[in-house]
């Protein structure tokens, strides 16, 4: 199963981007980290490029808001990117939000998992039912 | 004309900059007050005080001046200069615009000084009114701008350098072209050395702040320090910040000076003066101010352990934002007080930890210097790109990130997976032996996450 990861944006906050390319890759993903400072177009082409079936797009100073609207314009100028299982987590806001406004906004850019300040395991453990429920494992 | 001459002049024909008269910064240095110079204090050392250094920049020259008023009333050694994001990126436009409304409005929409922009007519007089060393910090891959300025400005101590100030803070700012910016540093502060006191260098040790061995920091320091001696420079710092176990802050103190003094006089520059700096707790930080208070005094016992000849500062106000100008008083004061009641210190030594990491420091040494590349940088470039060199938690894509480290049970910072880098097998078996490594992987990544909060 192959993942691509990275941190959406000028965001530069890179402990948690490498933990979870050691998380995934503990749970036997195949992973391709972009890294900090990664725009949503780098995302896609390397979900095109490497024919993964998971994006996970993650962001800690709250940038994400900005560029997860932009999601549906992008991602319908790229084909095959429907089957891909979207998801991002992190702090998903500037400032402050509760995840009851939060998850449905984000449900609605397109991502079929939002973890907003959800811990690491909790959030991969979520990937993994998703990918049960649709069969991929 | 020289070809560093040609270069520094198109570097400084900038619409940023006043004409910048090269004769009269010249003559500025050759006369300037010995008591500006940091490397001036390092030498009449004799009373064995260690130099209490805080941080801090403001955007305005009014609120800069001030903090260096409450820094001076608080007993400081030596003044710091810390300078905004803008200036670090080279975009002097954005500075200036920002400087203009922090002005105008009265609140700060810069995180520190804008150094080119004051200009150094407008920042020597503060400089010069204060009389005490200044210490530049900033974090800039391209500074030969922000150095021209700094020195004519009377700042004679310029931290960072070509692997320190990239790693940790930029993802693709081109390595081989920040070794060159800095090689320009190295020349014009080793040219003005010959004037007056030596210019001092300092590198940052610090890195990431999140889990680096004491091996790679120090090889870096290293070699940051033989870039630096080789292009002239008379006067530099190496420095690390503490790690989280005292006896593996106490070891890499001694291994670094003992190393720094002998690959110095590998190269022929064993005149050159090497200082010791330790930076106060440099990761994530407690919310409760008290508690901070205490992991900051704590740091300050252990740079006295380590004999640092300079001490860098936080606050307890760490953890909730840019730190006031009384907060970083306060730490100045408090951390000069427990200086002074820190007597008749015991003298630790631990000859295994020191045997092992002397051994996995010289074996990366060696690695990088049989590089076959013609010059130093580039072999340090190009171990850098194969992997010898591994930071861990650098955001920079020329870095492998495959060397995993983790702390055991006293808090020591353990290598249990090494990369690419030539940890040599006896030292990689006794690291791995420190640590329990019988659970799996996700519990590891769960302690890794709870030692990079350790001081939360």
């Amino acid at each position: 199963m192959k993942v691509v990861t990275g941190v959406v944006g000028n965001d530069i906050h890179v402990v948690a981007n490498r933990l979870i390319d050691l998380s995934l890759q503990a749970r036997g993903y195949e992973v391709f980290n972009l890294g900090v400072n990664t725009y949503l177009e780098e995302f896609f082409d390397a979900v095109i490029e490497t024919g993964a079936e998971v994006l996970l797009i993650s962001s800690l100073n709250g940038e994400a808001e900005g560029w997860g609207r932009e999601v549906p314009r992008l991602k319908a100028k790229y084909k095959k990117l429907d089957d891909v299982i979207m998801m991002i987590g992190g702090n998903l806001v500037v400032g402050t939000g509760n995840a009851e406004d939060i998850i449905p906004r984000y449900k609605g850019y397109g991502f079929d998992i939002v973890c907003h300040q959800v811990d690491l395991n909790t959030g991969l453990d979520s990937l993994e039912e998703m990918l049960i429920e649709r069969n991929l494992k | 004309m020289s070809l560093l001459q040609e270069e520094r002049e198109i570097i400084l024909n900038n619409e940023y900059v006043d004409t910048f008269d090269f004769a009269e910064v010249k003559e500025f240095i050759t006369n300037a007050s010995k008591d500006l110079f940091i490397s001036h204090h390092f030498k009449k050392k004799a009373a064995d005080k260690m130099l209490v250094q805080p941080r801090g920049g403001f955007p305005t020259y009014e609120k800069q001046y001030a903090l260096y008023e409450f820094f001076v009333d608080a007993n400081v050694d030596v003044l710091p200069l810390t300078i905004d994001s803008n200036t670090r990126l080279n975009d002097y436009g954005t500075a200036k615009k920002m400087l203009r409304l922090s002005e105008e409005n009265d609140i700060d929409m810069l995180n520190g000084y804008p150094l080119v922009n004051h200009g150094y007519r407008t920042t020597r007089k503060m400089i010069t009114h204060f009389n005490k060393p200044v210490s530049l910090r900033h974090g800039t891959p391209d500074a030969r701008l922000l150095i021209e300025t700094a020195l004519a400005s009377g700042i004679f101590e310029i931290e960072g350098g070509p692997i320190t100030y990239l790693l940790p803070y930029s993802k693709n700012f081109p390595l081989d072209k920040a070794f060159l910016y800095w090689k320009y540093v190295e020349r014009v502060c080793a040219n003005y050395s010959d004037l007056n006191e030596p210019i001092n260098r300092e590198s940052f040790g610090p890195l990431t702040a999140t889990l680096v061995p004491p091996s790679i920091t120090i090889v870096i320091q290293l070699l940051e320090m033989l870039l630096s001696l080789e292009e002239g420079v008379k006067s530099f710092s190496v420095s690390f910040a503490q790690q989280g176990s005292m006896n593996q802050d106490i070891v890499t103190g001694a291994v670094l000076k003992k190393l720094a003094k002998h690959y110095a006089e590998e190269i022929n520059c064993g005149d050159a003066m090497i200082n010791l700096v330790y930076h106060q707790w440099m990761g994530a930080f407690p919310m409760n101010k008290d508690y901070a208070e205490q992991l900051i005094n704590l740091a300050t016992v252990i740079a006295r352990m380590v004999s640092a000849d300079k001490i860098i500062t936080k606050t307890r106000e760490e953890a909730s934002g840019i730190p006031t100008k009384e907060a970083n008083a306060k730490t100045v004061a408090n951390t000069q007080y427990t200086l002074g009641i820190l007597n008749g210190l015991p003298n630790v030594v631990d000859e295994e930890e020191e045997e092992i990491l002397t051994l996995e420091v010289m074996a990366i040494m060696e690695a990088v210097f049989n590089d076959p590349a013609d010059t130093l940088w580039r072999k340090v470039f190009n171990s850098i790109k194969n992997g010898i060199i591994d930071v861990p938690f650098s955001p920079h894509i020329i870095n492998h990130n495959n060397m995993i480290t983790i702390r055991d049970a006293k808090k020591n910072i353990r290598i249990i997976k090494r990369g690419n880098v030539p940890i040599p097998d006896r030292c990689y078996a006794y690291e791995k032996g420190q640590c329990d490594l019988t659970k799996d992987t996700t519990s590891i990544v769960n302690d890794i996450i709870h030692d990079i909060g350790i001081m939360q």
